[in-house]
């Protein structure tokens, strides 16, 4: 990133590049993400993590540690918790008046439901994109400013936008056009916009939402590439629901079951090749959810 | 495929019955026409009392049929069967226009009457210079905090408009230090003619919009050509008005402002953008020029016009007690004013409490029973409010009875809850996914309001405020109670003169002095006048809200 008030926390790309560098769109028999599991840090660490939606338990007791600059899929049939999960790590359920977290939920070494904690500027560290791609009636140009203008990040806003619409793989669609508006591009190029806007503050962790799941298989195919590619500078949790999307994208999966409850976490190759678990091996060969 | 088990249908599907439908169905028809049909039968009783179409000798109805009617229903029939946009650009034109036209005779009234150009003149530049030092500010926002920056700003807006001790001053009564911007405009020795005031401010304000349009279709330069032009447009017509149409030079700045420029830009943004519908602008230019050339000829053939009440007589004079000579002046300028008065009361107390009601209160009884109340008193009774201006205004607060002030306070009480509720519809349209997003990217409450909310909903905020404004205007019963008089014979200028209204006036023409001639010819040229400015009012309202749907 070429933003430059921001401290970039993900400075240490270890060995992981040399290994990102083959082609893991192609699944599962590539077979690289056993052997990245060696250097990883842990990111976000949730302890405990129980979630209530009125009397509505929707999470239980998720424990789980996520790899920092690693896709972490998480899956699970409709209801399963996955995505309020998510929403726990920004703290977007804080806007549900009736939801209620408890246990710990820790983004480096800070328990983001510390009483000290303020979740907007928690949010400026931790960048979402949601499942409908949600571009703002504004211009391209300031759909992507819109996080350096809010968090009043200096620098050269120009190149910012540019290297994020580079990143999020839109500049050359787009370049000729940044007065127009963000909702006049297809449903595809909104949602990365909606990721480049995510990356141009440059966050630590980005959580995606089912970024593909409006989207038709090219627009999906080139999310998928990009998410790969964003890995090697972010911390990626995905929710998803297509479970081959999670196999091709993911080093680290983690599967949440009806009740939500995290029943297995671990490396993606072992999780669809060799589950623990007997009801995940039900889930991912189809025989239910 | 079990085709053999299927029937060949060659007898056809049977029939369903739908009578009961059908008879449904025109059931609504006639209750959604009867109300209209109704209204529109009472509107053309009042107009030809009013204008009274039937006087005209038959050549002048034979000449305006034929120069203007009939080339008009061909040009648009033409153009309906063949090229329906360019209709619709056609007459968008003359309807902006007209629009235009009615707008710049309610500001002409008010630089004429009320506001002297100078004292709008010195206010435009006392609150244009704080304004551009408030955006220095912002733009040095990284290293000026912000309780600073808003010090400085309230400190520049207060020196520019009241000088330094100021008002807080002249209460402590200490001398006046530094006389305040406007001061200095108001009472400089040289100052520009009234006509160059007013294109330095007005002009200004209808050509920038211009500027930013062109600069929208094509690029900068030819935004800043634009708006130079339409400039100077403006300030030619301060000259060529009264010399050729015999317009004084104010009116001719007000009307080269509100109308010809917005009409101009417009067709000139249309002929560029929308070549298939350049055709359309045929239509305005047969009815213009068809109308002209009827005029021309009744003349010199010499066939009587109809004897219309509403005349410019009629629009330009003050009460009389003989019906042919009063006029409907002063309650048209009370209107406009009592309007201005409400609005800026309504708008930001309504907008407000619907802000505060959507964005931050909390969903609580307490909550619950405010918006509970609110419903209900929007249907309070007009009479009830009009009770309480004069309890609250009038009788606690002491003010005199009648003035435009505790008018507008009443009337703007009587609109609130419509505003808070339209309002709040129009916030609460915005898509959940907006907000979302802004919070997801770490916006706080008011960053979200600010840059997401708010933008996306004013046009319907503004709509829902210039319906309830409609309301308002038509409101005859809280100005009775307030004590507003029935008829005036002079002109309100100031906040705390006493005002009429168009519809308070017709009324006591319908009552005090209902006289055959009040009765029949005055008051159904009253409604005309009230009803056109109303429709005026609203079709602001519905060409934004076209507009909002299209972007949504």
């Amino acid at each position: 990133m070429s933003n430059d008030n921001v401290e970039s926390p993900t400075e240490d790309p270890t060995d992981d590049d040399m290994l990102l560098e083959t082609d893991v769109t192609s699944g599962l028999e590539e077979g690289t993400q056993g052997s990245r599991t060696t250097h990883e840090r842990t990111i976000v660490e949730a302890k405990d993590v129980n979630v209530w939606y009125n009397q509505d338990q929707a999470l239980r007791d998720i424990t789980m540690q996520v790899p920092e600059n690693k896709v972490t899929a998480m899956i699970g049939p409709s209801g399963c918790g996955k995505s309020t999960f998510l929403r726990c790590i920004n703290r977007m359920n804080d806007m549900i008046d009736a939801a209620r977290v408890e246990g710990e939920l820790y983004l480096g070494e800070k328990n983001v439901y510390d009483d000290d904690v303020d979740p907007v500027a928690l949010r400026r560290r931790v960048g979402m994109v949601f499942q409908k791609p949600n571009p703002f009636p504004k211009s391209i140009y300031d759909n992507v400013a819109y996080g350096l203008n809010i968090q009043d990040i200096g620098g050269d806003h120009d190149a910012i936008v540019e290297e994020s619409l580079k990143r999020a793989a839109l500049w050359d669609e787009v370049k000729d056009q940044l007065d127009e508006s963000g909702l006049d591009l297809s449903g595809g190029q909104q949602q990365r916009l909606c990721i480049a806007r995510a990356i141009a503050p440059d966050p630590e962790v980005i959580l995606m939402d089912e970024p593909a799941s409006a989207l038709d298989p090219v627009a999906t195919s080139k999310i998928e590439d990009l998410i790969d590619e964003l890995a090697e500078d972010y911390t990626v949790i995905i929710v998803t629901h297509n479970m081959q999307q999670a196999a091709r994208i993911s080093d680290k999966t983690a599967v949440f079951l009806t009740g939500g409850e995290l029943v297995e976490f671990g490396d993606t190759k072992k999780i669809f090749e060799n589950p623990d678990n007997e009801r995940v091996e039900d889930y991912i060969t189809g025989k239910f959810g | 495929m079990a085709t053999e088990d299927r029937r060949s249908y060659a007898d056809g599907f049977g029939q369903v019955s739908r009578t009961v439908g059908i008879i449904f169905r025109y059931l609504l028809l006639a209750a959604t026409l009867f109300g209209i049909a109704v209204l529109a039968i009472l509107l053309v009783y009042v107009a030809n009392d009013a204008i009274q179409p039937l006087t005209a000798d038959a050549g002048w109805h034979l000449t305006f049929f034929l120069t203007l009617v009939l080339p008009s229903l061909a040009t648009g029939g033409y153009l309906a069967w063949s090229n329906v946009d360019g209709l619709k650009l056609g007459a968008m034109t003359l309807g902006l226009f007209v629009v235009g036209l009615l707008f710049s005779g309610g500001v002409a009234i008010i630089f004429l009457e009320v506001l002297p150009p100078l004292v709008w003149f010195a206010y435009v530049i006392a609150f244009a210079v704080p304004v551009a030092v408030t955006v220095g500010l912002q733009q040095r926002s990284r290293q000026i905090p912000f309780v600073s920056r808003f010090a400085l700003a309230t400190l520049a807006f207060y020196l520019s408009l009241f000088g330094f001790p100021g008002i807080v001053g002249s209460y402590a009564e200490l001398p006046q230090l530094i006389p305040s911007v406007a001061t200095l405009i108001l009472f400089a020795p040289i100052v520009p003619l009234d006509w160059i005031q007013l294109t330095l401010t007005v002009g200004v304000f209808a050509a920038t919009p211009v500027a930013l349009y062109a600069s929208a279709i094509s690029d900068r330069r030819t935004g800043l050509i634009a708006g130079a032009a339409a400039l100077a447009t403006v300030a030619a017509s301060a000259v060529v008005g009264p010399a050729v149409v015999g317009v004084g030079p104010i009116p001719s700045v007000v009307l080269a402002s509100v109308a010809v420029l917005p009409t101009a830009a417009y067709v000139c943004g249309t002929a560029v953008t929308r070549e298939q519908a350049r055709i359309g602008l045929v239509l305005p230019v047969v009815i213009v020029a068809g109308a002209l050339a009827g005029e021309v000829l009744v003349d010199t053939l010499g066939y009587a016009g109809p004897q219309s009440w509403v005349d410019w007589q009629f629009l330009t004079s003050d009460h009389s007690g003989t019906a042919a000579n009063a006029g409907l002046y002063p309650a048209i300028a009370g209107s406009i004013l009592l309007m201005l008065t409400v609005a800026a009361l309504s708008f930001p107390i309504g907008v407000g409490a619907a802000l505060y009601l959507e964005e931050y209160a909390p969903d609580n009884r307490y909550t619950r029973f405010i918006d509970v109340n609110i419903s209900n008193l929007a249907g309070v009774p007009s009479v009830v409010y009009g009770l309480l201006g004069l309890g609250l205004f009038v009788t606690r607060l002491g003010q005199s009875t009648g003035t435009i002030l505790v008018g507008g306070a009443t009337l703007a009480l009587l609109i609130l809850p419509i505003v808070i509720i339209s309002s709040r519809e129009a916030i609460r349209s915005v898509p959940s996914e907006m907000r979302q997003a802004s919070y997801g990217m770490g916006a706080t409450r008011w960053q979200t309001m600010k840059n997401v909310v708010l933008p996306r909903a004013f046009p319907g905020i503004l709509t829902g405020t210039i319906l309830a404004l409609g309301r308002a205007i038509g409101e005859t019963a809280p100005l009775i109670m307030i004590g507003a008089p029935n008829v005036l014979y002079s002109f309100p200028s100031e906040l705390s003169s006493k005002v009429s209204a168009m519809p308070l006036q017709v009324y006591s023409w319908a009552s005090y002095f209902a006289t055959n001639d009040f009765y029949e010819k005055a008051v159904p040229a009253g409604v005309v006048v009230l009803v056109t400015v109303l429709l005026a009012m609203n079709s602001i309202a519905i060409v934004l809200r076209n507009r909002y749907q299209r972007e949504t």
